[in-house]
């Protein structure tokens, strides 16, 4: 069985295929339905979008963009599944919302949380300690686990000052490498409760159809439906990402091929890693 | 150090990160592996420690001295060299 996963957003933009007849078309969306240029990535006009927010829209568009070169060369996975900001696309690749209502669900959301950006947040990137170590280490500084990316890649999201103390315990602890990252919102975390009736009242100027390829969710790994995506976009905000969980439940129901669709190869490099601990 | 010790290191790295489509002997000993070269990252900085100790047991214990030792294939069979001796 073959399944498309869909990485969430990029740390930095690829080189773009200017010349390429879908990269365009997918480049006209974002302009007319972001205000976005993907090629600059950069806003258009006096519209305001962040960096962080230009990335998000474009980690969407980019995988719209290699989802149609996936359906011209006739492939169709069995299954789907998605990481953190992946959803996006990944709902378009299921036939659940259009391209356009895709991008523009992501640039919206993608301002909703940077103006969250009075509060100084940040991620942390710890790896190679185990879970305990790290999410004490969350615990201790009151940030929190935003993805269980494998048994030794963790994100961690909160508040900057507990981010750099959190990873300075970790790396005490033995962790193999730390880093930080700046961000607008503590991404998978209860913080965004802060945002989360704005949200809500985004999606719901949406509507949402049955996927008609099965879509499983990076949470609880159980197939999203049109009547719970709603709920699962807003909840999957404050909830940490399980993609260890997700990746071991998508080998146990008998998935043997896997195409990452989008910008890097993040997911397709900790699959690797969970495989290896588990063969 | 032996060009052996590099081709295994070579093998090493393509058999722990899954190169498709690269053979060992296509890998410059003398390229980064990080950035411009073969690309890796930190998700494969871990992979390829994890890899050491079980192949060689040599441990590289933070990113810091990972940094110098995963300069190039050379740096690598370089290290692991230096450590089995110290180790014997």
């Amino acid at each position: 069985m073959t399944i498309w996963i869909f990485p969430g957003q990029p740390l930095k933009c690829e080189a773009t295929p200017v010349d390429e007849p879908d990269f365009l078309a997918i480049s006209g969306l974002c302009r007319l339905h972001c205000g976005y240029d993907l090629i600059e990535n950069q806003p258009i006009g006096p519209r305001s979008l962040s960096q962080h927010t230009c990335l998000q829209i474009y980690g969407v568009a980019m995988s719209l963009y290699r989802t149609r070169q996936l359906k011209k060369q006739s492939f169709t996975p069995d299954m789907i599944a998605e990481h953190s900001l992946g959803i996006y696309a990944a709902l378009a690749a299921c036939g659940s919302i259009g391209e356009a209502d895709a991008l523009e669900l992501a640039g919206r959301i993608g301002v909703c949380m940077s103006e969250m950006q009075g509060q100084s947040f940040s991620l942390g990137c710890p790896i190679g300690l185990a879970t305990g170590a790290v999410e004490s280490a969350a615990r201790n500084n009151s940030v929190f686990v935003a993805n269980y990316n494998t048994s030794r890649h963790f994100l961690l999201a909160g508040n900057g000052s507990g981010i750099e103390s959190a990873l300075e315990e970790c790396r005490v602890a033995g962790a193999f490498s730390v880093s930080s990252f700046p961000c607008e919102a503590p991404l998978h975390t209860p913080l965004m409760e802060d945002v989360s009736s704005q949200i809500s009242e985004i999606i719901s100027d949406y509507r949402f159809s049955e996927p008609k390829i099965p879509l499983i969710d990076h949470i609880s790994q159980t197939r999203l439906t049109a009547e719970n995506i709603p709920l699962f976009l807003v909840d999957e905000l404050k909830l940490p990402v399980r993609w260890e969980e997700t990746w071991k439940f998508l080998r146990r129901v008998g998935i043997s091929h896997c195409c990452e669709v989008g910008s890097g190869q993040s997911l397709t490099k900790f699959n690797r890693w969970i495989d290896s601990e588990t063969t | 150090m032996t060009e052996e010790l590099v081709n295994m290191v070579k093998q090493m790295i393509v058999d722990s990160l899954r190169i498709d489509g690269m053979s060992a002997d296509e890998i410059d000993s003398d390229a980064p592996l990080f950035g411009d070269g073969l690309g890796l990252d930190s998700i494969d900085a871990l992979q390829l420690v994890v890899a050491m100790e079980k192949d060689f047991g040599v441990v590289v214990p933070d990113a810091a001295i990972g940094a110098k030792v995963f300069a190039s294939v050379r740096a690598m069979a370089s290290y692991i060299e230096e450590n089995r001796k110290t180790v014997t």
